[in-house]
């Protein structure tokens, strides 16, 4: 089956819906089609917790655009885009407060203005948010607001290939989901919005199993680079079992981080920020405890306690109910009377689809989100700063595609590339193959956790990167057992395993490439920033070969040049 | 670590292949601490790869994982296996899809109609503020004005209320309890402007005063929200803003007015004064079957004896308009904000 729209966008969390809603308000004469693996208001930008960063001074009056410019720049260990940090500090008040406009249910100071919290890396207290359930609500809203405006949807379709001729964007593969049904949508614009990839590391991630870099992988394989790979966020508390995410805003609210002599640590580590050291810092900090031997012991593992006991039981449960809740469910620990055992967890993904102001090298593709790489995060985001980019750009590529989808054509999609789609789907149903799903995916996930974790030497790295070589040479025995076509699960979570083996190869090879110390790149080799040899972004490409080569490309300054990072 | 076998009866059903949905029934060893998705994946990767359903976040924050755990619905991903367990562990959990809603394959049911209902019950904020003006300047929303609508923006579209709901069970064209819940939210919220459109919507024909009042979807809500509260406030809400020409109102009305009077109904005259004249001689022919079959509803009704303490709990009642109908169960009760003024 053939689509055709002016405008397809695939990935229907908070970059990919704010994109349709700016599209077609912007120019209601495109048609707008928006695809995504699940139903909208299940992506995964619900899970974000914490707050969105504006510079609204409704909090601390003398708060100003410049300040989270600063904060921006600083925290990204000065690898980000100065010009894309500008555009992303300058709009986000606007761009808040038309979320509000729009019905976001933010938590509000005594005046009525919308509340702001103090989050990690910022000088002033500039994060907005709706109790700790933010995502949700900034996913929910724009969900509403796709609805009045007539969106259209295609639910639980499932992204394939990114289709261009020479260079021209002509749309997309996609398999329907509900019938395994292999479906085109031709289009001469279309917006990838699909999500971070952090859940390569698995049991150790804070992230949703379906973050798995899809829009990532379908770029590389049509030839756009990857940028910035090496750069993995580990969120510092995560829950032991699980990897579930204690928000960064239970510290924001004034949580401890205790070792097992009760000692607050961080005081030896960044004595003024204490707890609200920037996520790199902090979680490094925690793994050293945990290494030296200063972690609580258990069954499931080494831990740090997060205590929030003396908050006050009013406090967690008006301000932190969920955190309260996934403790309790996940945990067996109700924060109010004890602490919550937690360590560092895989929970953002720094690099993706090299995007210039969202614009992509393919004509026509955007990127957004947490699957582009802009770079407003450079080397490690701030708290805060996501939930902004997904808006900021997601707006802004919605505005720039409704200008351009007229202006250009999409001729087709070109028939044996649907057929190499189908082909492909088949093969994995093979008699001849054997390997399993569940046995490579836990392989990978510890590959990646023990060889390309926090803390990365040159040794570590080099098997990292053979084993992943070897688990992509097992996946091409990999075995489809499920060979229906009703809603197929079996093989979305084949096709999903592939993208995130060659996103992982991306990450390994880019981190035993980069010889120094950055943000959350930490190479006990070399432990120290080496701006001479590398203060660029790396960028990673696909042969048709599936091998991986690297290049790179100069980071965009402005008004703050390097300096030394301490907190 | 505490472990032992559980055995998991699991309803399957593939329309391709299967005639009629069937069990299939899994023994797997868990430790103490393991939620139903974590066992439902490994019963996927090790036992059987068809085994079809969804999850996301793992989380409790998405709705993805919502089916009917010993019968009742619940999330997958936040109920520990331990907590499930019925006959000192040893009988079978049983795993079906929601209710009220079409089978897909296995646990994986058809939640359109949720969007469809949504949609047309304009589930979302219209603001006063032109379009041109927005992200110029914030509403001022009191601290007050946000905690009415707090709890009620919780909710993650699981479906499990939709599935638990008496009133789907009937007809599955009601309006829902994630719908109501839905207007509720939308309807009081100072930010918004389609009050009284939404209200009409949601007081049409398999709406607002269909529900059965049988508390079923607040006691199911995977998020603990009291929906019923919201449901209470709406039907204020349409009598405030003077909707009470629809056949459900006038017959809340004629309920309400009995038993402050009489402490009882008169049943005899209630279609009347519910469905008007016309609507009544509709009810005829079933009169004549009851009344065949000796149910004849009482033609005097007389007043109960302590018709007092009734009058007593309307005074209360009128005195706290607003208020929460029912303890909370959730840290956050709904209290309306309320709404006055007639529609055009
Ligand atoms: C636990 C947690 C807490 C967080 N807290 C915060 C916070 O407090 N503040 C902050 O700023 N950031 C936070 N973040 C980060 C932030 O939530 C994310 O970076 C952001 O929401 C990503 O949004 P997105 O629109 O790019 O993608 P997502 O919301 O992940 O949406 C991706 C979309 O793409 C679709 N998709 C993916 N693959 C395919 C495919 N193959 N075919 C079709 N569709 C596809 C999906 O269905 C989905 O609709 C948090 C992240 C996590 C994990
Ligand atoms: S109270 Fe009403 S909405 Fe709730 S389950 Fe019963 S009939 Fe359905
Ligand atoms: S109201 Fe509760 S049970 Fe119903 S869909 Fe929302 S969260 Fe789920
Ligand atoms: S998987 Fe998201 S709610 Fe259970």
């Amino acid at each position: 089956m053939e689509h055709r729209y002016d405008i397809v966008i695939v990935g229907a969390g908070g970059g990919g819906m704010f994109a349709a809603l700016e599209a077609v308000r912007t120019n209601p004469r495109v048609s707008v089609a928006v695809i995504s693996k699940v139903y909208p208001t299940r992506s995964h930008t619900s899970a974000a917790q914490g707050g969105v960063n504006a510079a609204l001074g409704n909090k601390d009056r003398d708060d100003t655009v410049e300040l989270h410019v600063f904060d921006t720049v600083k925290g990204s260990d000065y690898l980000a885009d100065q010009d894309a940090v500008d555009y992303l500090c300058g709009q986000a008040p606007s761009v808040v407060r038309e979320l509000e406009n729009l019905g976001a249910p933010f938590s509000r100071f005594a005046d009525g203005t919308i509340a702001q919290r103090p989050f990690g890396g910022t000088v002033k207290d500039r994060c907005c948010y709706c109790a700790d359930k933010t995502g949700h609500t900034l996913l929910h809203t724009l969900f509403e607001q796709c609805l009045r405006r007539g969106v259209t949807f295609f639910n639980e379709y499932f992204l394939l290939s990114l289709e261009h001729a020479d260079g021209d964007c002509q749309g997309v593969i996609t398999l329907n989901m509900a019938t395994s049904a292999i479906e085109t949508f031709v289009a001469p614009v279309v917006i990838l919005a699909t999500g971070g990839h952090a859940k390569m590391y698995w049991n150790r991630s804070s992230n949703a199993a379906g973050n798995t870099g899809d829009g990532q992988a379908a770029a590389l394989r049509a030839g756009i680079p990857l940028k910035d790979m090496e750069f993995i966020q580990f969120h510092p508390t995560g829950l032991r079992k699980s990897g579930l995410l204690v928000t960064e805003g239970a510290r924001g609210e004034g949580g401890y981080l205790l070792n097992r002599h009760g000692e607050r640590f961080m005081a030896r580590y960044a004595p003024q920020k204490m707890e609200l050291g920037p996520r790199d810092l902090v979680a490094r900090s925690m793994e050293t405890e945990i290494i030296e031997g200063n972690g609580f012991e258990s069954d499931a593992g080494s831990y740090i306690e997060l205590d929030l006991r003396h908050l006050g039981a009013e406090a967690i449960k008006k301000k932190l109910p969920q955190i309260r809740e996934l403790s309790m469910h996940f945990e067996g620990v109700d924060p109010i009377e004890e602490p919550i055992p937690v360590r560092p967890t895989a929970h953002y993904s720094m690099g993706g689809i090299d995007a210039t102001m969202a614009r992509t090298a393919i004509r026509g593709v955007y990127a957004v989100g947490e699957c582009a790489c802009v770079s407003v995060h450079g080397a490690n985001r701030l708290g805060g700063n996501s939930l902004l980019d997904i808006l900021v750009f997601g707006k802004r590529a919605g505005q720039e595609a409704a200008l351009e989808a007229p202006e250009r054509k999409a001729h087709g999609i070109t028939p044996p590339a649907v057929r190499r789609a189908a082909d492909e789907i088949r093969s994995y149903a093979n008699h001849e193959r054997y390997e399993r799903y569940g046995i490579i995916r836990e392989e990978m996930g510890k590959a990646m956790g023990d060889n390309v974790g926090i803390y990365r030497v040159e040794e570590r790295l080099r098997t990292g990167v053979d084993e992943i070589h070897a688990l992509r040479e097992r996946f091409r025995r990999i075995r489809l057992f499920d060979t229906g076509t009703v809603y197929n699960t079996n093989l979305i979570q084949i096709l999903e395993l592939k993208n995130m083996l060659d996103l992982a190869l991306c990450v390994a090879v880019t981190a035993l490439e980069r010889q120094e110390s950055r943000g959350s790149h930490y190479r006990e080799d070399f432990p120290r920033r080496d701006d001479g040899a590398w203060h660029r972004h790396s960028l990673c490409t696909m042969g048709s070969d599936g091998e991986v080569s690297l290049g790179h490309k100069a980071v965009t300054m402005g008004k703050y040049s390097l300096e030394t990072r301490s907190y | 670590m505490e472990r032992r076998e559980v055995s998991f009866r699991i309803q399957r059903y593939n329309p391709q292949v299967d005639r009629a949905p069937f069990y299939d029934n899994f023994r797997i060893a868990v430790e103490k601490g393991i939620t139903i998705l974590r066992a439902l994946n490994y019963i996927k990767e090790h036992l059987e790869p068809r085994l079809t359903f969804r999850a996301f976040c793992q989380a409790g924050i998405c709705g993805s994982c919502a089916i009917r755990i010993n019968g009742v619905s619940r999330l997958a991903c936040t109920t520990q296996v331990w907590d499930v367990l019925t006959g000192g562990g040893d009988d079978p959990i049983l795993i079906e899809p929601l209710d009220n809603l079409e089978v897909i394959r296995d646990l994986v049911v058809d939640i359109d109609p949720i969007m469809e209902k949504l949609k047309r019950n304009q589930s979302w904020v219209k603001p006063a503020i032109p379009e041109e003006e927005l992200g110029r300047k914030e509403h001022i929303v009191s601290d007050e004005q946000f905690e009415t609508i707090n709890a009620a923006s919780d909710c993650i579209l699981c479906g499990s209320c939709y599935s638990e709901c008496s009133m789907m069970q009937v007809n599955r064209d009601y309006i829902s309890p994630p719908v109501l819940l839905k207007a509720f939210r939308m309807n009081n919220d100072t930010r918004d402007t389609l009050g009284c459109q939404r209200l009409r919507e949601v007081t049409t024909d398999n709406g607002l005063w269909d529900c059965a009042h049988c508390y079923k979807c607040m006691e199911h809500c995977t998020k603990k929200i009291p929906i019923m509260d919201g449901i209470h406030h709406l039907r204020e809400e349409a009598f405030a803003r003077g909707m009470t020409h629809t056949e459900g109102a006038r017959h809340a009305q004629a309920f309400f007015d009995d038993i402050r009077d009489i402490g009882r109904l008169k049943e005899v005259t209630l279609p009347l004064r519910t469905k008007g004249v016309l609507g009544s001689l509709g009810m005829v022919p079933l009169a004549i079957k009851m009344g065949l079959k000796g149910r004849k509803p009482p033609l005097l009704v007389k007043r109960i004896p302590d018709i007092e303490r009734v009058r007593d709990i309307y005074d209360r009642l009128e005195a706290d308009r607003g208020g929460e109908v029912v303890g909370a169960i959730h840290e956050l009760p709904l209290r309306s904000a309320p709404r006055s003024g007639g529609c055009l």
